[in-house]
């Protein structure tokens, strides 16, 4: 029914458009597009996590059970993923590679592709997955001096950071093993890159959180579309990119898939920062960071002084914040509605890079992700 | 691991002891610690380049016939770590301060130009070559500031460190930052046997860092235990940059052997004085705090030497030194013991390995630096 009402859209409109009546739901789109990949993404490569070990981490993250340490969540968040959005890089990536087709470049590069993508860009994908996950783990460690005795025990903490580092790291190492494998030296220059970004992303991330005596930064959008791709874009870009590389497509099209991958996965971080503000109203206010689109957006329309000046006021005693009023205060500026339109905005972006693809099943799944993470109730 | 002659078992401690009965008789005792006084009084101030050695021939300081290769390796270095975060670049600058040894830049450096000379006479480091240098310095800093957050120290070559000034968040980035840059450069040399050579290293800094978690019951399992993480942790990263450079200077598969094997073997070498140092030494020379490895429940040479002339050490081996208390007793005992003679005789024995490895390749002044370099390894008292 999807892919009918999306080949109407297609010749109606003449390529690909951003359909105002959204697209089919998300875990949907999920199911569909590992059909079309030929295999459940939604395990890691077992043999990582099987590893010896993993496998006395996993024993030793028991220990945490009771105490603080992020590690814990984010064991759970792989086990207890409500959104669907695990290994939804790995997903993009092998939709990318299957979408661009096989190698134009030498015949005798037609080696061992399976439902249409090759075994090295399935290893990418894979590996992509990895360096996510190792960054979640390395996300979740605590700074000792900080912590207050309300935190629990100093050793359990410790002994959390020891597990996060150590996880973290393996998942990496195994990332770059495979990596080396793969026996491109563009692919590990590129991906090795956007490790990098990562890390510069994630610590703009960090270091917003450790301000004292200011909840929000004195930036406008354009640095925050910057960070915002180190962060939460760059390695999705780059491993689309490099899937073509491996493939040995043009650079037009190596290109086109870093395009899709960046405006695709800023897309869906609007898409996450709007979420307290568009959801119908609910009994709870979900708390939002200070530092997402809308609130920065909002920040940008009406003066950082203003902006400052409706934080005080929403802070009662003991500067807790009442996050219903700073909502209302964004949701009554032009934030909101700010955010949504360059969502679509880098949506549309990412559907036209798609374009430059040739029609297939797997580039309509593509489509349908973008369609998923812009829409809005 | 490699045992010679007697013993039929395969027993490392009987291999490595003298003696046929794995204990020391007083006279061979006095033999061994003759040896290594020998070697502790053998002094080579690092500007002369004349006093007499073990070696016959004529050598020159290691750090003289490299400086040229490695200046401003640090700078190169910082370089590669294009960071636009200030506060981040000064953490990931913090190590390359060129206080550092630069003990393993230096093996890399002569190592290619040994390589070079023997096949084809050229005394020249290639640019590709001199990146390994590079990287593998990066490789390892990496791998210190994720391990001082593992251990949570709070002082390294004399000062603090990252996860102390920082916190343990930013440490943890810094490290992931340098050990990718390390990686945009092993990827720019353009050449993936080199990048899977280097990428073994990053692989084996884990495992062996996992292999520090667990123990083993058993006291002949114990020592290879050691032995394979000291190989991990310490000698893949010279081995395997070693045989990358020589991979680069010459195709013939036997070099790329020796250089390997040079490299693994110094390096089990160069851990083991340094196991040996956290007793022997005293905190300020050192840098670094001593009976650190006690203190974090890791049994080293000295230890599971000592273990077996006071097998009252065991359980503590067991607990990891937990016990209030433990600590003390487990340093006395060491020091009562001949751990640190055994464990230095050992380091002995893998730098002649070391030696002997580097000798199959044609004369040159750098091959007699690396000899020489193994000898230093032995004296090092930080």
């Amino acid at each position: 029914m999807w892919g009918a009402l999306l080949r109407r859209g297609l010749r109606g409109a003449g390529g690909l458009r951003w359909l105002s009546s959204g697209g089919p739901p998300w875990s949907q789109v999920v199911s569909e597009a590992e059909k079309i990949v030929g295999y459940p993404t939604s395990f890691m490569s077992l043999r990582c996590l099987l590893s010896d070990e993993l496998s006395n981490i996993a024993m030793q993250v028991r220990k945490l059970v009771g105490t603080k340490h992020p590690l814990l969540d984010t064991a759970r968040g792989f086990v207890y993923d409500s959104r669907n959005n695990l290994q939804m890089r790995g997903l993009v990536v092998l939709l990318i590679s299957k979408a661009a087709g096989p190698s134009t470049a030498e015949l005798s590069f037609q080696h061992d592709m399976v439902s249409g993508i090759y075994s090295s860009q399935r290893s990418l994908a894979e590996i992509t997955e990895l360096i996510h996950t190792a960054f979640l783990v390395h996300r979740g460690i605590v700074n000792i001096g900080e912590l207050k005795s309300c935190d629990g025990p100093l050793k359990d903490m410790q002994f959390g950071n020891k597990m996060a580092v150590l996880s973290g790291d393996f998942l990496l190492a195994n990332a770059c093993t495979s990596l080396a494998q793969l026996q491109n030296t563009k692919v590990v220059e590129l991906i090795s890159s956007a490790i990098g970004d990562l890390v510069q992303g994630i610590y703009y991330e960090n270091s917003k959180s450790s301000e004292e005596n200011c909840l929000t930064d004195d930036i406008g959008i354009s640095r925050w579309k910057e960070q915002v791709f180190l962060s939460h874009s760059a390695l999705l870009a780059k491993s689309c990119q490099a899937a073509m590389e491996l493939a040995k497509h043009s650079a037009e099209i190596q290109d086109m898939a870093f395009q899709y991958g960046k405006h695709m996965s800023m897309s869906h971080k609007l898409h996450s920062d709007l979420q307290p503000f568009v959801k119908e109203s609910s009994s709870d206010t979900m708390a939002f960071s200070l530092n997402s689109a809308p609130a920065i957006l909002h920040q940008e329309f009406c003066g950082r002084e203003a902006w400052l000046k409706q934080i005080r006021e929403a802070q009662g005693k003991g500067n807790i914040v009442d996050y219903k009023k700073l909502q209302e205060a964004i949701k009554a500026g032009k934030g909101v509605t700010s955010a949504i339109d360059l969502c679509r905005c880098h949506g549309n972006r990412a559907l036209a890079a798609l374009e430059r693809f040739p029609p297939s099943e797997a580039r309509d799944a593509l489509a349908n992700i973008v369609y998923a993470v812009t829409r809005f109730p | 691991m490699w045992c010679e002659g007697r013993g039929k078992e395969r027993n490392p401690f009987r291999c490595f002891c003298l003696g046929n009965q794995g204990n020391l008789t007083s006279n061979k005792t006095t033999l061994l610690k003759n040896a290594v006084t020998r070697f502790h009084h053998t002094s080579t101030s690092r500007c002369c380049s004349c006093s007499k050695t073990i070696s016959d021939e004529k050598y020159q300081d290691p750090f003289q016939l490299g400086r040229k290769d490695l200046k401003n390796l640090y700078e190169d270095i910082k370089k590669e770590l294009l960071v636009s975060a200030a506060e981040l670049k000064e953490m990931c600058d913090y190590y390359f301060d060129g206080k550092g040894k630069a003990f393993r830049p230096m093996i890399v450096v002569l190592m290619a130009r040994a390589c070079n000379i023997h096949h084809n006479n050229s005394k020249e480091v290639q640019a590709s070559q001199r990146s390994v240098a590079i990287i593998a310095e990066m490789i390892h800093t990496a791998s210190l500031v994720h391990d001082d957050v593992i251990d949570d120290a709070n002082s390294r070559r004399g000062k603090r460190t990252l996860n102390q000034i920082w916190g343990e968040r930013k440490a943890v980035l810094a490290g992931d930052f340098i050990l990718s840059a390390a990686s945009v450069a092993l990827a720019r040399i353009g050449n993936t046997t080199i990048i899977s050579v280097l990428t073994q290293v990053i692989e084996d800094l884990v495992r062996g860092e996992f292999l520090q978690l667990g123990s083993k019951e058993n006291e002949n399992e114990r020592f290879a235990h050691y032995l394979e993480k000291t190989f991990k942790k310490t000698a893949s990263l010279i081995a395997n940059s070693c045989k990358a450079v020589s991979i680069l200077g010459c195709p013939d598969p036997k070099v790329h052997e020796i250089a390997y094997q040079y490299g693994k073997n110094v390096g089990i070498a160069f851990q083991l004085i340094d196991d040996v140092l956290d007793f022997t030494s005293c905190a300020d020379h050192l840098g670094k705090p001593t009976a650190a490895d006690l203190k974090l429940g890791l049994a080293t040479g000295p230890v599971l030497f000592a273990c077996r002339q006071f097998p009252e050490m065991n359980a503590m081996i067991m607990r990891r030194f937990s016990k209030p208390g433990d600590v003390e007793r487990a340093r006395k005992y060491v020091l009562q013991s001949d751990g640190v003679q055994q464990t230095t005789y050992l380091a002995q024995r893998y730098c002649h390995a070391a030696t002997r490895e580097i000798r199959k390749l044609r004369p040159s002044p750098e091959r007699e630096a690396l000899v020489h370099l193994t000898e230093m390894v032995l004296m090092r008292d930080k």
